[in-house]
């Protein structure tokens, strides 16, 4: 992770002309707002939930209808934005449709920067002010553990049937009553185009083998998200990161361990290889499919050969949210193929939307046979889903990890 | 205290300029300072004695000129390579040594390892030794100025520069201090040049005192003699105060030039004339004037320069008495008068008759007027109550 | 004694106006106190406090009130090389500034005339751009195939054929980023000496070496004690510089705070080191001034 602001980031992207990537570009936690966090948490960590399974999540009385309006915290630069105008096409769209204010914030850097944020309040039963957050895989499930999520009405959403199937079911929300899909994306290596073929005399990086081939000793960087990182690394050993054991992992970090030591990575980042890598100082990355994507032609993302990871970002309705009926009419929307499609032409991560490919071909015929945006199963199958982990083995997994690379 | 290895030498200026831009600060400045002198540069603020300190000093270059000590050129030496030492104006101690360390600074500059007992000794000169361990912020104006000069003296310079040493005491201090220093210049026998502004603190202390004026020297001599025969306008005005009347030279009468103003004629002895063309000042000190009731004229001396005229101000001083006198050609000349006469003194309005004698008459060159060299606040001032009373008496 | 002088009456006022005053006084002190309290002494304690809370067996990231100093122990047994690392990095990076700001700050002070206000604007003129984004353009300057690392490279003088993602490049950016806390209280002290203290020592036989030896640089000592001090500081906490320019082996004890805090949620490994960063540099920050003998300077 990185520990930018996010509007430090913006304008850096800004000045220096990147090619925006779309969703974790802004990845931040300043230790300012830890210093403050500090005092906020005081003595009372001990509070989060400890049920094993979904704990039930309380409602407060829904405020939909007298006050039409819907908060919603997603990540930067993660929905549709039209250049010029800077408004949100399909957001304004919605908003003119229904009559509902939607006050979208983006202020989810981080997964756990933004859990760090609202913590006190849910532990405490209060209302965090959001009737909508988007949150990874893992951290929706620790919220849903937590008893933090509201469950949602699906007979007032008929659109979340569009879901396409290979997300429909994940083991943290089986029948996703807690949590729609907004994106997924892709981790697996992106690499310039140019550079790989001057050191390693090849058009496309395909293997891990190649990312560690000393002739790119110091021209590489992994990400500083665990699950990524050690997903691939763990695939190349042969290992399944959807299922694993101690030893498994510890195998990764040893060969995560190797390689930083002999320094063939050259630095673990979050969203700063994007500038790296153009800048050309970086040839090729463990990064993430749509930012790579977004860089344009000169680069290249693959799905190495031994497997990519996947993941998804979540929309769910915290708890004691005043707005859940407007917050619902907001996911239904976004699930409609013909919106999904716009924002999916404009985020190029993985769309969830069934029928949003066929819409596509309306938009832009090139992005609907794009396999990074509407994946076959084919493709899908050769990534997988971390295991999902207990806090205590997320624990002990996140110290190895950053213990690993240098924290 | 001079050294032994090399006898106190005097200090010559040859030719010495500073130019800055087109203005001459010091401007073809040639004087010998005799060894072992009490030498006071005078002259007012912007004169060129700051900066011919200076160039002594090594703390400026000469634009032209050279400067010796005996048969050495120092002109190419830097500051600290001259036997030369400075009292700065500000006094300018090092705030973060103590006093003794001050004093210590330039012994310990030049190498010397026991610098105690010269250190010791110098503080009880100028009687500081329980002040040792002082920083200088914890003392008194008097006593930085003391450490200033133990400072420069205790390394026995051949010539030790002042520059107005005593311009930020208060009138007090500074008498005091006046007969200190001239207490310390006689036991160590060195060279000192005094650059001062105040013409009683250069008279005062100097054995020789050298009037500046715009870059020159004006005159320079013992102050007894400056002050009683001052060669040119400017001196007879800066040093002390004179009566000056703008008349011509027409004539002589034995050994006396006689000089004519406004239908009077006054007598001085060639040898007190400076005046080379027509144009003449005739120039007599206050104290040299002696004043009478008009009644009495017939016992003015008969050789006596006298002049009639009206007094417009009494003022007893204790000492003296000062009356201004009114000429007939409307210009107030001031006369002291010592208090010896018993009984009535002239009042204000008396008409008189001034006279003093032609050996105490000095003639001086005319073509630059009777003010130059009077304070321009004085002239001011003068201006000011003129004002006033034509203000008044027309209303 | 009830008899009316004019003195007995004058008497009882003067304690109601002392008493008026020193009330005043506290009043001005108040706002002082207050942002103190809330801002530093609350969050001090509770950062203290939860330093020393125990994890509860068998739960991850849950932590209960107690006293277990063992936090400490265990943080500085697996962080001491971040600590050391984070001492190093900063000592080089204000030594670096002091050598690069002083003679910049003389010259400013002594030299520059009528284009000092000028020159002063230009040092502080990077801080009002964002600290990241200064940061960041690093990156460009420092870039593999930038002039800078190509002639170094060229000389040899690179080990790892590059700047960038190395501890150069992290002192490198410690030392640009905090250069303006040295140069101003450096030029602030500089400025204050009396020109003519450096005359009188040059007049005293202090060649200009000595002079400045024994004058300039002892009066500017003010201004080099706080200067060091404010740059030392900061950079010993600094994280983002590790962060953007260094590498996984750059890592300094600020990135290892925030991992702990953000990604562990170890609050009281978080705190723990955070109490052992301040102590370090407090225990340094008096060390130093003691032997630097400020309180001597005038």
């Amino acid at each position: 992770m990185t520990t930018l602001r996010p509007e430090a980031i913006a304008a850096i992207a800004a000045t220096m002309g990147s090619g925006v990537s779309r969703r974790r570009v802004l990845q931040a936690a300043g230790l300012g707002g830890a210093a403050m966090l500090a005092a906020a948490c005081g003595t009372g960590g001990d509070a989060s939930g400890d049920a094993t399974g979904p704990a039930s999540a309380s409602s407060a009385p829904d405020q939909s209808d007298t006050d039409k309006v819907v908060n919603w915290s997603n990540w930067p630069l993660y929905i549709d934005i039209n250049d010029e105008t800077g408004e949100r096409p399909t957001l304004e769209a919605f908003q003119k449709d229904t009559g509902i204010a939607v006050t979208y914030t983006e202020d989810v850097n981080d997964n756990n920067e933004f859990y760090a944020k609202v913590r006190t309040q849910l532990e405490q039963g209060q209302d965090i002010g959001r009737d909508i957050v988007v949150l990874t895989d893992w951290m929706a499930a620790l919220w849903i553990q937590n008893g933090f999520a509201q469950k949602l009405d699906k007979a007032a959403m008929p659109n979340s049937g569009n879901i396409i199937p290979r997300l429909a079911s994940v083991s943290f929300d089986p029948n996703r009553e807690f949590t729609l899909p907004w994106q997924s994306g892709i981790g697996g290596l992106g690499y310039n185009k140019a550079t790989l073929k001057e050191a390693l005399a090849v058009d496309k990086m395909t293997t891990l083998d190649q990312l560690f081939d000393p002739a790119l000793k110091g021209r590489i960087t992994v990400l500083s998200e665990m699950r990524d990182t050690m997903g691939c690394i763990m695939a190349w050993q042969g290992n399944d990161p959807a299922n694993f054991t101690d030893d498994q992992f510890n195998e990764g970090i040893a060969a995560l361990t190797e390689q930083v030591d002999s320094g063939q990575i050259r630095q673990v980042t979050g969203n700063d290889y994007i500038a790296a890598l153009e800048s050309g100082d970086v040839i090729a990355v463990i990064g993430w499919s749509g930012d790579i994507f977004a860089l344009g032609d000169d680069f290249g993302f693959e799905i190495p050969e031994s497997g990519g990871t996947l993941w998804t970002d979540n929309m769910l309705v915290p708890a004691l949210a005043a707005h859940k009926k407007n917050a619902e009419m907001v996911m239904n929307y976004y699930y409609d193929p013909e919106v999904a499609a716009q924002v999916a032409a404009y985020v190029n991560y993985i769309c969830p939307v069934e029928g949003a490919q066929a819409a596509m071909e309306k938009i832009d015929p090139a992005l609907a046979s794009n396999e990074l945006i509407f994946p076959t199963a084919a493709t899908l199958d050769r990534t997988k889903v971390f295991m999902e982990l207990t806090p205590e083995q997320n624990e002990k997994y996140e110290r190895a990890f950053q213990s690993a690379i240098g924290n | 205290m001079a050294d032994s290895a090399h006898p106190v030498e005097d200090l010559h200026l040859r030719n010495l300029t500073k130019r800055f831009g087109d203005h001459a600060a010091v401007d073809d400045l040639t004087l010998t300072i005799p060894a072992g002198s009490f030498f006071a540069l005078l002259g007012a603020s912007g004169c060129g004695k700051t900066t011919t300190l200076r160039m002594v000093a090594g703390l400026e270059d000469p634009t032209e000129g050279s400067i010796h000590i005996g048969d050495r050129d120092i002109t190419s030496l830097r500051a600290f390579e001259r036997p030369v030492n400075t009292v700065f104006q500000s006094y300018a101690l090092f705030p973060h040594l103590d006093i003794f360390e001050n004093v210590a600074f330039g012994l310990r500059r030049r190498g010397i390892k026991d610098v105690k007992p010269q250190v010791e000794q110098m503080l009880e000169l100028v009687e500081l030794s329980a002040l040792a361990r002082r920083k200088p912020t914890q003392l008194s104006g008097g006593q930085q100025q003391r450490v200033a000069v133990a400072r420069a003296l205790i390394n026995r310079p051949d010539v030790l520069l002042l520059d107005e040493p005593l311009g930020a005491l208060d009138l007090k201090l500074r008498r005091q201090m006046q007969i200190e220093l001239k207490r310390i210049q006689t036991e160590v026998g060195t060279t000192f040049v005094h650059v001062t502004h105040d013409q009683e603190e250069a008279m005062t202390m100097a054995d020789t005192v050298a009037v500046m004026n715009a870059g020159r020297i004006e005159q320079m001599g013992h102050p007894a003699d400056i002050y009683e025969l001052p060669r040119t306008v400017f001196v007879a005005n800066f040093l002390g105060q004179s009566n000056l009347i703008q008349g011509s030279a027409d004539g002589r009468s034995g050994d006396d030039v006689l000089i004519s103003a406004f239908g009077e004629t006054f007598r001085v002895p060639a040898s007190r004339t400076f005046a080379t063309g027509s144009s003449a000042v005739v120039g007599v000190r206050p104290e040299k004037m002696t004043i009478l009731d008009l009644v009495d004229a017939d016992k003015v001396p008969s050789d006596h320069n006298h002049l009639q005229g009206r007094v417009t101000d009494v003022s007893y001083t204790g000492v003296s008495t000062q009356y201004l006198v009114m000429t007939p050609w409307e210009q107030e000349l001031i006369v002291f008068e010592q208090n010896m006469i018993v009984g009535d003194r002239c009042e204000v309005g008396d008409e008189v008759v001034v006279h003093w004698s032609p050996q105490h008459t000095f003639g001086l060159d005319g073509t630059a007027g009777t003010t130059v060299g009077v304070d321009p606040e004085v002239l001011d001032l003068e201006a000011a109550s003129q004002a006033l009373i034509s203000d008044v008496s027309g209303s | 004694m009830v008899a009316v002088v004019p003195g007995t009456t004058g008497k009882a006022s003067p304690p109601a106006v002392t008493q008026r005053r020193s009330r005043t006084g506290y009043l001005l002190l108040f706002p002082g106190l207050a942002w103190l309290g809330v801002f530093f002494a609350i969050p001090f304690v509770t950062l203290f406090f939860t330093s020393l809370q125990q994890d509860v067996p068998g739960k991850s990231g849950k932590y209960t009130a107690g006293l277990q100093f063992s936090n400490y122990s265990e943080a500085l047994a697996e962080y001491w090389p971040q600590f050391l690392r984070s001492f190093i990095y900063a000592g080089i990076a204000t030594l670096l500034a002091l050598m690069i700001a002083y003679p910049l700050a003389y010259f400013i002070a002594f030299r520059a005339g009528r284009w000092r206000s000028l020159m002063l604007v230009l040092v502080i003129a990077p801080s009002f751009a964002s600290f990241l984004l200064r940061t960041y353009a690093w990156r460009t300057i420092l870039s593999d195939e930038g002039p800078i690392t190509s002639t170094l490279d060229a000389l040899h003088l690179l080990p790892d054929g590059r700047v960038l993602n190395t501890g150069i490049a992290v002192v490198a950016g410690l030392t640009y980023n905090f250069l303006p806390f040295m140069i101003l209280p450096l030029y602030a002290a500089l400025e204050k000496i009396d020109p003519r203290l450096i005359e009188a020592a040059s007049d005293l036989y202090a060649s200009p070496q000595t002079a400045f030896r024994k004058v300039t640089w002892p009066l500017s000592m003010p201004g080099v004690v706080a200067g060091t001090l404010l740059t030392f500081i900061p950079a010993a906490g600094d994280y983002i510089n590790a962060e953007l320019l260094g590498s996984t082996k750059d890592r300094m004890i600020g990135n290892v705070i925030q991992t702990n805090f953000i990604e562990f949620r170890d609050y009281p490994t978080a705190s723990a080191l955070s109490f052992v960063l301040m102590a370090a540099i407090l225990v340094l920050v008096f060390t130093y001034i003691r032997r630097a003998g400020t309180e001597d300077l005038v």
